[in-house]
């Protein structure tokens, strides 16, 4: 690696070097941090919010912001343990209704956006309320029941390696590829970067944002497919702090607001970054609402600092 | 070996209130570098906008190879071999150098949806190579020089292969041994016999590198001539002269009193050592070429940009922070050039637009005196003549003549002393001009002074009392307009010829 490379890569490195001190202080504070049963239950935690934010990641990386992410959540914790109600047979059905309903409204997203020309948080916003308002019509409180198969997903092992780890590397690795190898990944970047350049390259630009939101949509659909997993009931408000913290992760990892700049790779070390921080708190027995109080701090922080290399 | 790969057969089209080409012919061979040369406005983006589908021409008909086309967008006259390279580039800054050469058309590995990035690699370095750059193919384009963008710009248009290729102003933004390095490139594809059409304002460039020029004048095809068989000064000729007379109101002039002067006004590459004075009761034209610092100075003047070394005194006061809300308090008013976006606020009425920066003045506690603001409107309505008569329209439905002179009566109730003008003219049709001339020429009288920013020469030698010419950042000297003819104010602001020194030059040395 060249001394030029090491420089443009410079910020991720530096994520990774917080991320591998925060590792390493964590495990001074606490003597639980280290011990297998708290890395797998890290894992557990990171798996949810790291799908949904590497989906969003992609998203803003086209200069966009998806705000629906919570809700689809939502909705898909509540109808996927609502309409199994505990029957195994039910679940591939059930699963592949969720995601298509999904896609669907990441559908509906990008191509509002693109027709319309709306800004993304507005379309977005109007689409969570949306979105919210149907799973309270559906639910009002927790509900549904699991088979015990699906509780595989969260709480599954493969020899020792927890099952979620293996879906989050999975899922990385298949997002790191796609940004990095394919058109699309490529074409992320341009839009991002400048959308006018980018259509006068001839890339199809409406096109690429509304498979963009779809990905994020359905990234969201399999966070809360596996949220389901993990709790064994559905619930109206499983999803709502993911809106915010959904967007923490990228914004950690270098991933510019403004589009254009950033990635996956910056994002994983980011949802590390978020989760061990919330766990860490948790050990020391720090309320969850003062976890609310910093991510907020975090998320200004991190805006402001990468706002700041962007001029 | 002569025929035409391509042929624009009089061509015309219009924008509301412009004709910006009239029956324009232009063609062009294999291997020829072919200069579209002109003053600002002749049309000649417009020009080159149509052969690379940016526009559609109202008029006229293009063949390539003999072929009638017709493209539907850049992209499609991109497909039919015909790339332009901009002056702003068509590069993202985040994407390294081959993933830019191949944006929108990657090369993939076999059918899958991966990108050979080996191959992509292997290319681009060819291409570069076959330029003669040296230049690593996966740094990111944000991390390179202008003129090494410039590079990456030509190989992205060969690697579309470019048949002909299009250069709007390639040398605004290189110099000297990279001016040199471009020229050998230019040269070596058109030994490949690629058709290049270099758009350039620079005489000595055109003379260096065309084979053949064309000259564009008004929208108006002047000729096209073989620049060896002619000298500059003939070329230059071309370019200037009106077709058609201009009438300017007389130039009778206000009570004289210096209100504006500057010494030594610098902004790091942009202005580079300015001073002049401005005099109440006359009109002051600054003349020169498109980014050679004149709307800067104005902004600088005005505030809204700081200054970095020398001294703004106005009326006596020594300007020193940039705040344009002291500058306006103390009596510049600056018609902008841009009034779309810093000259109006489009979707307010006339009324409060006339007197958005006179609040202060016209308040009672928190509150806008409604009445008093009315009756301010509607003497402005009257003393500017502006149509329609309604205070309560939106400005966004006026013409541009009306909403330049809702502009201007803005700055005359806030009784600016000083009013900078950039670029007044600009957008409006003939008969509104000649009635804002008339305007502008009543405030000098009544003893205002103003700065008129232009960059139609009529309108300068017609207007002006004095009139300055800049290049580069530089004052290149002061013309009285009754010596000042089109071609001198030209070689001036192409920085062939010095002027007169201004007299402020003159106490220094």
């Amino acid at each position: 690696m060249s001394l030029d490379r090491l420089k443009e890569n410079w910020a991720t490195i530096v994520v990774y070097i917080v991320l591998a001190v925060l590792v390493l202080a964590s495990s001074l504070m606490s003597d639980i941090f280290p011990t297998y049963r708290n890395v797998s239950n890290l894992m557990n935690q990171a798996v949810a919010l790291g799908i949904v934010s590497m989906g969003q990641t992609l998203v803003l990386l086209t200069a966009g912001i998806d705000l629906s992410v919570g809700s689809v959540i939502s909705l898909t914790t509540c109808l996927t343990t609502g309409l199994i109600m505990g029957r195994e047979p039910m679940v591939l059905p059930v699963v592949a209704l969720v995601i298509a309903l999904g896609l669907f409204i990441g559908f509906c997203n990008g191509t509002i956006i693109v027709k319309t020309g709306v800004s993304p948080l507005i379309v977005t916003l109007a689409m969570m309320s949306i979105v919210q308002g149907c799973v309270f019509l559906y639910a009002k409180g927790p509900i549904g029941e699991l088979p015990s198969s699906f509780y595989f997903i969260a709480w599954g092992k493969l020899g020792t390696v927890p099952f979620p780890a293996i879906i989050l590397g999975a899922i990385s690795a298949i997002g790191i590829v796609v940004q990095k190898q394919t058109s699309f990944g490529q074409y992320l970047f341009a839009i991002g970067g400048n959308e006018e350049i980018a259509r006068r390259s001839g890339i199809n630009v409406d096109r690429v944002k509304i498979v963009t939101y779809m990905i994020c949509s359905l990234a969201a659909t399999l966070s809360g497919i596996f949220l389901s997993s993990r709790m064994g009931q559905g619930d109206p408000l499983a999803g709502g702090r993911y809106m915010i913290d959904s967007i923490i992760p990228p914004v950690l990892g270098g991933t510019s607001l403004v589009g254009g700049k950033g990635g996956l790779v910056g994002t994983l070390a980011g949802i590390f970054i978020l989760t061990i921080i919330s766990n860490i708190l948790n050990l020391l027995n720090v309320e969850t609402y003062w976890q609310w109080v910093m991510t907020g701090f975090i998320m200004i922080i991190a805006v402001a600092f990468s706002g700041k290399e962007a001029t | 070996m002569n025929e035409n790969v391509f042929e624009m057969q009089s061509i015309s089209k219009s924008f509301p209130g412009v004709q910006a080409l009239d029956k324009v012919d232009f063609t062009g061979v294999e291997g020829e570098v072919h200069a579209l040369v002109g003053e600002n406005g002749a049309g000649k983006s417009t020009l080159m906008k149509i052969l690379a589908g940016a526009y559609r021409q109202d008029e006229g008909s293009i063949l390539l190879r003999g072929k009638g086309v017709s493209f539907a967008s850049p992209k499609d006259a991109q497909r039919h071999g015909i790339s332009t390279i901009y002056q702003e580039f068509n590069l993202i800054p985040e994407l390294n150098v081959a993933e830019n050469i191949f944006l929108g058309h990657e090369p993939r590995k076999g059918r899958s949806l991966f990108i050979d990035k080996t191959h992509a690699y292997r290319m681009s370095r060819d291409l570069l190579t076959n330029l003669g750059a040296e230049i690593d193919t996966r740094k990111k384009v944000k991390h390179l020089s202008v003129a090494q963008q410039q590079m990456v710009e030509i190989a992205k248009a060969l690697c579309l292969n470019a048949e002909i290729m299009i250069m709007d102003e390639p040398s605004a933004v290189v110099s000297g041994k990279e001016l040199d390095s471009l020229f050998r490139i230019i040269r070596s594809l058109r030994e490949g016999g690629r058709t290049i059409i270099y758009i350039s304002h620079r005489i000595d460039e055109v003379f260096e590198i065309a084979d053949r020029a064309t000259v564009l004048k008004d929208g108006k095809l002047v000729g096209t001539v073989r620049p060896r068989d002619l000298d500059k000064g003939d070329i230059i000729k071309m370019m200037v002269g009106r077709t058609f007379a201009e009438v300017f109101p007389p130039k009778e002039k206000g009570e004289r009193r210096p209100i504006l002067t500057l010494k030594n006004v610098c902004r790091s590459g942009i202005l580079k050592d300015v001073s002049l004075t401005v005099y109440t009761g006359e009109i002051l034209g600054v003349a020169g070429l498109v980014g050679a610092g004149r709307t800067e100075l104005a902004r600088v003047i005005f505030g809204a940009d700081p200054l970095e070394r020398g001294e703004i005194i106005f009326d006596g006061r020594r300007l020193k922070k940039a705040r344009p809300k002291v500058s306006i308090f103390h009596g510049i008013g600056f018609v902008t050039e841009d009034r779309k976006n810093e000259g109006l606020v489009h979707c307010l009425s006339i009324r409060k637009n006339l007197t958005s920066v006179i609040l202060d003045r016209i308040r009672k506690w928190c509150f806008v005196n409604e009445r008093e603001e009315k009756d301010i409107a509607k003497e402005s309505v009257r003393r500017f003549k502006i149509m329609p008569p309604k205070i309560e329209q939106e400005v966004e439905s006026l013409s541009g003549g009306n909403q330049q002179k809702v502009i201007l009566a803005k700055w005359i109730n806030a009784d600016s002393k000083l009013i900078i003008m950039d670029e007044p003219t600009r957008g409006i049709d003939v008969g509104a001009k000649a009635e804002f001339y008339i305007l502008m020429r009543q405030l000098a009288k009544q003893g205002k002074a103003i700065l008129m920013i232009s960059s139609e020469l009529p309108e300068v030698i017609g207007m002006s009392d004095r009139i300055v010419v800049m290049h580069e950042g530089h004052i290149m000297g002061e013309l009285s307009p009754s010596e000042a003819r089109e071609e001198t104010i030209l070689m001036m602001a192409t920085g062939q010829i010095r002027g007169k020194e201004t007299e402020e030059q003159n106490l220094e040395s």
